[in-house]
């Protein structure tokens, strides 16, 4: 294994490769507070991070919200325009309220954004930080398996892990989660390895300190912040993959509203009213551009190169 | 050097067993019968059972894998269930239409994000920088399969410009470089090239412009080096990174253009795995993720050897 | 979507600035199918009906041919490669075959009693050596009731069957004649033939490439002259993406396309295209169980539903394309017959047999039905299943929905009603091929064929019933026949034994350019008498 390929990050969709060895040692209160004044500066950023945190509260808040009934549709009502009275954004092919099933598919379509990178984040750093901490055979064998299924293409991987085993919302999960878990694995091993080898980290551990204490104070402190500007990218990679396995017929099931699959139950929409059978695919495309924003102002305002 | 070479080229088959391993896994973690799809739905359970013998999945799972995978080394890779065909056959006549269509989206998509980045780059954080960015980043973000059925709409079905469906006027086997057979290529071709020109602009874009705010290149100036030798400077420093990104994203345009084969009926790997997905074929299936895999995994080797005898950092000799 | 003049001119600068995409040779037909692949050219297709209905009656004959002449009357057998058959007066098991006489297959070679009985054991003898397990799997489960075969001369064969069954012309009408005399010639290797296939019909396969497209041509020495194609050539390119299809058709890189989706009709009918569409032997239903615990063993409960469900609004939702069921043969079969019960929307005289069985407001009956998201003959299962829980939820009828992938819902339906796998429902969503008189009635309900031995999902049975079942495949007179099923057929209807929703239309797309097709009251149909005006 050559020492190229540990440091590079698989270049997926949304993401760019992330130099693991550019980690600024030891990060503290002091130092968040001066991440998120240099993002105040960043007008792109924080306008993108506003209209995520609002998606997120009216989706989280929707049964709160005045909105018709996503699942009840009506024969006569199918397809009304943009613009209706009692219908905003419309209805879908079944009649259904295109505003309220928008906001529905949402909380499923971020939720399978969210949900995978955040257990490949678990599941991940503490496999990287095992493997960079510990070393030896137990580097050799996790980073061995990383590695194979680092042989796989992100897009392959999830459709062949879906594939096999067919749709459903817990098998998008499983199968996003294992996709991003390689990646993350890598960035957490190589950032622990490198910091390990510092100084004051080897002082700390030969002065007899808990291993646990090590990882909390000096590890996790360095591994967090460079993996999660790496995992809000991913959100938006993991976001069009998952609607894209529902796209396929391999995600979420119907009738539950999702942003991939009514992009495709209303693919043949398109040709009565192409405003409506867009409406899933822009946002999904706005929600993903929202979120590389984010990420690309927080890695400015955390100093770390692409 | 060579003890490198020699070592990434040993490293290569620990990894392409684990992938096999993975690929025969995969197929068989999935619950249901192999055969559901491909019999007519009143057949009764002694046929079924009887099909079952004569495909082997009535043995044990090590066995089966044992046998597949002596078979698939000497390049048989079994027959598949829903044609009967050679699985071999299948995907290399897949992997070559797919190949046609992933050099076609590069050669769109890398040259535009390599030009694209040197210039954001170049002129960083100027008008130019910023709509080069925004335009890159819209690329990252686009879902690239809804993407492919709105140019359709617009090129195929209003304008009546370029057709819709397929590789060519007379399927693919009767593939031509020329006009009337790259007119079926374009859409499908710009539609995958969006994701990728979106990444090498952006890394491109990060390398130039980093590199240009290094103090060395202000010496260099000091230096009286003119701007063309500057650009040299710069272009060579910043080729091999780039060059291991492109590598990777083509592994990626191999691998990862199902949904974009799906939406434009291109019959290639992505086609052909979706097909054997919904059909339940899972020789087929093996076979295709393995031989994708596989590209994947010589795709990283070739960028991994090639990078070192194009760093200026690494003294050859 | 484009203002119309951006539209005129975009096309006129389409047509000069770039090739047009219409310039192909005269009298060429390319149909976008929904299959993902070629069908299996071997001669037993598979991909199900789409499969027979464009790589088997065009390339190949059946002993005994449906008639496909007519749009307006209900489809019959009519003699194919045999000319008449009868079964023995005294033993009725006994079949006699004639066969066509001067039949030469595509490779010039004859067709006679040996090759008959050559394509028997192809698809019933293991130990034969033309045996074709990929044919098998297609082509045994379509003739189970023979038992044995023989040539009696070189133009008559002889099938003896297991017990009597007056249904075998039925039975071997899928049976596909395929070429002992090419199969050898190509050393016995039957992926050989896939490539070059030979059979008796009126067309020739010229040229495929798997996954992509097949070329057929005209075979000028068809037997029957007057079903000698009109086309130089059929192409047939597997588009099963829905959009995909209709992008194709609209585009002119198509002339034809295979169920075009409901949404999309309007579009096509507005840019100019035909949309053509007839009743074909198919039916979407509820097929209930009659397990103990099932609410349906009541016929109230069944009546109720049929009258709860609103098949106008259904029409609607599927742009017009269906026809409303009366029973479970559509209403112009031959085996309708004239039942009592007229099925039909009545919400109230619902609620009113409901109440008999004292269900109401504060009692309401529940239901759980097990659905599939999609599916070959399942129209749209979602919408529609959605709309019909609406229907019956009106009248009283509380529906739950087990919806599941469509590979496994044809394993639950093998399973039954009882298994584990189908978790509790007691109605499943299944469309059915209603071609003859055993995939039409006896399959669904016959005692001996309840689960795990058949078809009959809901182990239905009585007494009643199977005795017009054995006087169906007991009389051997086909106008005698007729008659039993639609006595059967009545019964179906007065018992209301279904949930009796629609029939599909199998809607098709083409271009005006596409004359003289005539959509037969069938599920395989004849490409002989297209033209294509240019």
């Amino acid at each position: 294994m050559s020492a190229s390929m540990d440091a590079r990050i698989e270049a997926t969709p949304g993401t760019v490769g992330l130099e693991a060895e550019t980690t600024v040692p030891v990060r503290s209160q002091g130092y968040w507070r001066g991440v998120f004044t240099r993002l105040k500066r960043d007008p792109v950023a924080m306008v993108c991070g506003a209209i995520l945190l609002l998606l997120f509260l009216v989706v989280i808040f929707a049964p709160y919200l005045p909105l018709a009934d996503p699942y009840k549709g009506s024969m006569i009502a199918r397809l009304k325009p943009v613009g209706t009275p009692g219908h905003i954004l419309g209805t879908d092919e079944l009649g259904r309220d295109m505003l309220a099933r928008l906001i529905y598919g949402g909380r499923l379509t971020l939720m399978l954004g969210l949900l995978p990178v955040v257990f490949a984040f678990a599941i991940g750093t503490t496999l990287g930080i095992l493997a960079g901490y510990i070393g030896g055979a137990l580097n050799t064998a996790i980073m061995r398996t990383v590695d194979v299924f680092f042989a796989f293409p992100s897009i392959l991987l999830a459709i062949a892990i879906s594939g096999a085993l067919g749709a459903g919302i817990v098998n998008s999960l499983v199968s996003l989660t294992i996709v991003f878990i390689p990646p993350i694995t890598r960035v957490a091993e190589s950032v622990t390895a490198s910091v390990r080898s510092l100084e004051y980290v080897d002082a700390a551990r030969i002065s007899g300190a808990h291993p646990l204490t090590v990882v909390r104070v000096h590890v996790l402190g360095n591994v967090m912040s460079p993996i999660f500007v790496y995992a809000t990218s991913l959100t938006s990679v993991s976001m069009i993959l998952a609607a894209g396995l529902s796209f396929l017929g391999l995600g979420v099931k119907p009738p539950q509203p999702e942003w991939g699959l009514m992009l495709n139950t209303l693919r043949t929409a398109i040709y009565i009213d192409p405003l409506i059978a867009a409406l899933p695919g822009m946002m999904i495309f706005a929600t993903s551009l929202c979120l590389n924003l984010l990420s690309d102002g927080l890695r400015s305002a955390m100093n770390i190169k692409d | 050097m060579l003890t490198y070479t020699l070592r990434r080229l040993a490293y290569v088959i620990p990894v392409a067993f684990g992938v096999s391993v993975i690929c025969f896994l995969l197929v068989h973690i999935a619950p249901g019968d192999p055969l559901t799809a491909v019999m007519p739905i009143d057949a009764t359970a002694e046929q079924q059972a009887e099909m079952m013998a004569i495909y082997g999945f009535d043995r044990p799972l090590p066995v089966q894998y044992a046998i597949w995978l002596g078979k698939a080394l000497m390049g048989d890779l079994g027959t598949s269930i829903a044609t009967g065909r050679e699985v071999s056959a299948e995907v290399s006549r897949a992997v070559g239409n797919t190949l046609i269509l992933a050099v076609f989206a590069s050669m769109i998509g890398f040259p535009l994000g390599i030009l694209f980045g040197f210039i954001a780059g170049y002129f960083k954080d100027t008008l130019v920088d910023r709509a080069v960015t925004a335009l890159s980043i819209t690329g990252v973000s686009v879902p690239n399969y809804w993407l492919g059925i709105v140019l359709v709409v617009i090129f195929s079905v209003n304008l009546g410009w370029l057709p819709s469906v397929g590789a060519g006027p007379g399927g693919s086997t009767a593939w031509k470089w020329d006009f009337e057979h790259l007119r079926y290529i374009i859409l499908p071709a710009v539609t995958l090239a969006v994701v990728p020109m979106g990444i090498v602009t952006r890394t491109v874009r990060a390398l130039v412009g980093d590199l240009l705010s290094q103090d060395f290149i202000d010496a260099l100036k000091a230096k009286g080096l003119g701007r063309f030798e500057i650009l040299k400077h710069v272009v060579k420093n910043v080729t091999p990174t780039t060059l291991s990104v492109v590598g990777l994203q083509l592994g990626y345009l191999l691998g990862g253009s199902i949904l974009i084969e799906t939406v434009f009926n291109w019959p290639g790997t992505g086609f052909l795995l979706s097909n054997a997905i919904f059909q339940r074929d899972l020789p087929l299936l093996q076979g295709t993720i393995l031989v994708l895999a596989l590209f994947f995994v010589f795709a990283n080797l070739i960028v991994d050897l090639v990078q070192p005898l194009v760093d200026p950092r690494i003294k050859r000799g | 979507m484009f203002p119309r003049t951006l539209r005129r001119a975009s096309i006129a600068l389409a047509a000069t600035v770039l090739l047009s995409t219409s310039a192909l040779a005269d009298g060429t037909l390319r149909i976008g199918m929904t299959a993902s692949d070629i069908p299996l050219t071997t001669g037993q297709t598979d991909q199900g009906g789409e499969g027979m209905r464009f790589m088997g009656y065009t390339v190949y004959d059946a002993l005994i041919n449906w008639d496909l002449s007519s749009a307006d009357e209900p489809s019959v057998l009519i003699p194919g490669l045999a000319t008449e058959w009868s079964a023995d007066e005294a033993d009725r098991t006994k079949w006699t075959f004639k066969l066509r006489e001067g039949v030469k297959f595509h490779d010039g070679s004859d067709f006679d009693a040996e090759a008959v009985v050559w394509n028997l054991d192809k698809l019933l003898d293991k130990e034969s050596e033309q045996y074709d397990t990929r044919q098998a799997a297609q082509g045994a489960s379509r003739i189970p009731s023979i038992a044995s075969y023989s040539v009696v001369d070189p133009l008559t064969v002889e099938i003896v069957t297991k017990t009597p069954d007056a249904t075998l012309p039925y039975q071997l009408a899928w049976i596909m004649m395929s070429s002992p005399a090419n199969w050898e010639a190509l050393d016995k290797s039957w992926e050989a033939v896939a490539a070059k296939p030979s059979g008796t019909g009126p067309w020739k396969l010229e040229t495929f490439v798997p996954r992509e497209r097949a070329e057929l041509v005209p075979n000028a020495d068809y037997w029957d002259e007057a079903r000698v194609p009109q086309l130089d050539k059929l192409v047939l390119l597997p588009l099963p993406e829905p959009n995909a299809r209709s992008a194709a058709l609209m585009s002119g890189q198509v002339d034809w396309i295979e169920a075009p989706a409901p949404d999309i009709v309007p579009a096509l009918r507005g840019n100019g295209f035909e949309i053509v569409s007839n009743t074909v032997p198919h039916n979407w239903t509820w097929h209930f169980s009659r397990n103990d615990d099932s609410p349906w063993n009541d016929i109230n409960v069944r009546k109720a539903a049929n009258l709860a469900v609103d098949r106008d609004g259904l029409e609607q939702l599927l742009g017009g394309l269906m026809v409303k069921a009366k029973g479970f043969m559509p209403p112009s079969s031959q085996w309708f017959g004239n039942p009592e019960f007229d099925v039909t929307y009545d919400p109230e005289a619902a609620v009113a047999l409901l109440a008999e069985s004292g269900f109401g407001p504060d009692n309401p009956v529940t239901v759980k039905t097990l659905i599939s998201s999609s599916g070959s003959g399942q129209m749209l299962p979602l919408p529609m299943n959605e709309f019909i829980q609406q229907n019956l939820a009106e009248v009283g009828i509380n529906v739950e929905f087990e919806v599941v992938e469509w590979n496994t819902m044809i394993n639950i339906w093998r399973a039954g009603a009882q298994d584990p796998s189908a978790m509790g429902t007691n109605a499943i969503n299944f469309s059915y091929f209603i071609q003859d008189p055993f995939t039409g009635l006896i399959r669904h309900l016959s005692c001996d064929l309840a689960p795990p031995n058949g078809t009959n999902w809901g182990s239905y049975c009585d007494p009643e019933m199977e005795e017009l079942f054995a006087e169906i495949r007991s009389t051997f007179d086909p106008a005698e026949q007729d008659e039993v099923m639609r006595r059967t057929h009545e019964k179906f209807v007065n018992d209301a034994l279904f949930l009796f929703v629609t029939h599909d239309v199998t809607p098709r797309a083409m271009s005006p350019k596409v004359k003289g097709f005539v959509q037969a009251q069938n599920w395989f149909q004849d490409f002989s008498g297209i033209t294509i005006e240019e």
